[in-house]
């Protein structure tokens, strides 16, 4: 079986990060990358700022362009795909951005049901019955109806933990997911982002970076790395 | 004296880097159209709607009043020297050749400009700070399909519509400057405006429409999704979206004039 994620020698200093408009901005590190994600296996990368822990989301989702390696996601090179068909692969992933990245212009419920109704062939009803489900397994339908400005950090990082698994997609990337929340909610984003337990591990894979983990999650995830100083250390 | 020369010479080449990464921008935003999904359809149209409203709709009181008053003024003074020399007649050719023409085209674009072209600057560089677009692309949503080509087409309707209603308010108001002022009667005013009024005024007011409706569009979006450091930036693509738009304007206005004279 395919590896759903697969660094293959990624120079992150030299990757330079693209935009809709104007140039591109890059970091100075010397770490050169290579790590590979196993089904349902949950897989955490932390470090700080200048780590480059930051683009690996991007890589994976090819939004970022390494110049020299590989990243395969769910075996397919996701940069080298022409822009439409990059676009319509990310829909069978789900992505929590740092910040989340919710559209502050709808409401919680809205920024849920934007990748359905964009992104699919599903029936308004279709749609609207999914979105109760996330609503309701997220422990948000109450505050659905908020615009992001209103709700609570944690009820924001629900709803954005929602979109990313509006589609159930197979292979999860989280960016910060943890950054400010408690440890009590940060643990249920990870049990709602791994989608239950089955005989095999876990239902989905799932792959975080951020500049640290809670300590009560580093029993919870598979694995843990660490890049730092351009050196890559597995903690456990 | 080299140093001035390279001076300009990067000047220029920043100049020139700035126009082809627009003219990409706005080839990129118009070629991302047929992708646009069935699905997706729906959604961009409910955008499309809501720009119609800010951009079109909101702005009828503005466009009535700035019609009105810059007629009045334009045929309250010009009749009153007209008359001196017997030459009334020629207000229709004032009214056609200044206002309807030149004017009222040029006014619409600049009220377009400060009330939508600096929201769409802003709205879009507030997004791109706080990570919505890049959400968005991570999401396999396109950001031309929901944010860029909804308010363009939005920005080209409002500006041929307001640029419409502009004239025929501005005619009225004419109206009441040579009634009130001139003593014209209604009959003879009209049909002296109407007379100088030919086909192509309309299809130049369309085509004037849709150029400048084209560039309040483009621009601002592309500075409002052009920003990266931060919340202090915003400011700056609100400038130079307002800037970049108003030149761009008066410079395809004089265009348009020098290739009719032509």
């Amino acid at each position: 079986m395919t590896a759903p994620l697969v660094f293959d020698g990624i120079p992150l200093g030299q990757i330079r990060r693209s935009t809709l408009a104007g140039p591109p901005t890059g970091i100075d590190i010397a770490t050169t990358l290579t790590l590979t994600v196993a089904a349902r296996e949950t897989v955490a990368v932390v470090g700080d700022e200048q780590s480059g822990v930051d683009l690996l989301g991007g890589l994976a989702l090819g939004l970022e362009t390494a110049p020299s390696g590989h990243v395969f996601t769910l075996g397919t090179e996701v940069a080298h795909l022409e822009r439409r068909a990059r676009l319509a692969f990310r829909r069978k992933l789900g992505y929590l951005p740092a910040g989340e990245g919710l559209m502050q212009n709808l409401t919680l419920r809205e920024n849920i049901r934007l990748p359905l109704r964009f992104g699919s062939d599903f029936r308004p009803k279709e749609i609207e019955g999914r979105v109760d489900v996330i609503l309701a397994q997220l422990r948000l339908s109450r505050v659905g109806d908020l615009r992001p400005a209103q709700a609570t950090a944690e009820d924001r990082r629900r709803t954005a933990l929602g979109r990313a698994l509006a589609f159930d997609p197979e292979l999860v990337i989280l960016e910060d997911p943890f950054d400010g929340i408690t440890e009590r909610a940060a643990g249920e984003l990870l049990e709602a982002a791994r989608g239950g337990e089955t005989a095999e591990g876990a239902r989905r894979t799932v792959f975080l970076t951020g500049t640290d983990l809670p300590a009560v999650l580093r029993r919870r995830v598979d694995r843990q790395i660490r890049l730092a100083r351009g050196q890559m250390e597995t903690i456990r | 004296m080299i140093d001035f020369l390279a001076a300009i010479g990067r000047g220029t080449a920043r100049w020139l880097a700035r126009v082809g990464a627009l003219a990409r921008f706005g080839f990129e935003a118009f070629s991302s159209l047929p992708s646009l999904p069935g699905a997706g359809r729906r959604v961009a149209a409910r955008v499309l709607l809501n720009q119609l409203r800010f951009t079109a709709l909101e702005a009828v009181g503005l466009i009535v009043l700035l019609s009105t008053v810059l007629s009045y003024l334009t045929i309250s003074s010009a009749i009153a020297q007209l008359d001196k020399v017997g030459a009334s007649e020629l207000i229709g050719q004032l009214m056609v050749v200044v206002i309807v023409r030149e004017l009222g085209p040029l006014l619409t674009a600049l009220a377009i400009v400060g009330r939508s072209g600096t929201a769409i600057t802003a709205e879009l560089a507030t997004n791109t700070v706080l990570g919505e677009v890049r959400a968005l692309e991570g999401m396999g949503i396109d950001p031309f399909h929901y944010l860029v080509l909804p308010r363009l087409f939005g920005c080209v309707v409002s500006v041929c519509t307001l640029m419409i209603l502009f004239d025929v308010i501005a005619i009225g108001g004419g109206y009441l400057a040579a009634g009130v002022i001139g003593g014209m009667s209604g009959a003879r005013y009209f049909s002296i405006v109407l007379a100088q009024l030919t086909t192509l005024d309309v299809v130049l007011t369309a085509i004037k429409g849709l150029i400048f409706g084209l560039v309040i569009g483009l621009i601002p979006s592309y500075e409002g999704l052009s920003v990266r450091r931060g919340p202090t930036e915003i400011p700056q693509a609100v400038i130079r979206g307002t800037v970049g738009s108003i030149a761009v304007i008066f410079v395809l206005a004089a265009i348009i004039v020098a290739v009719l004279r032509a």
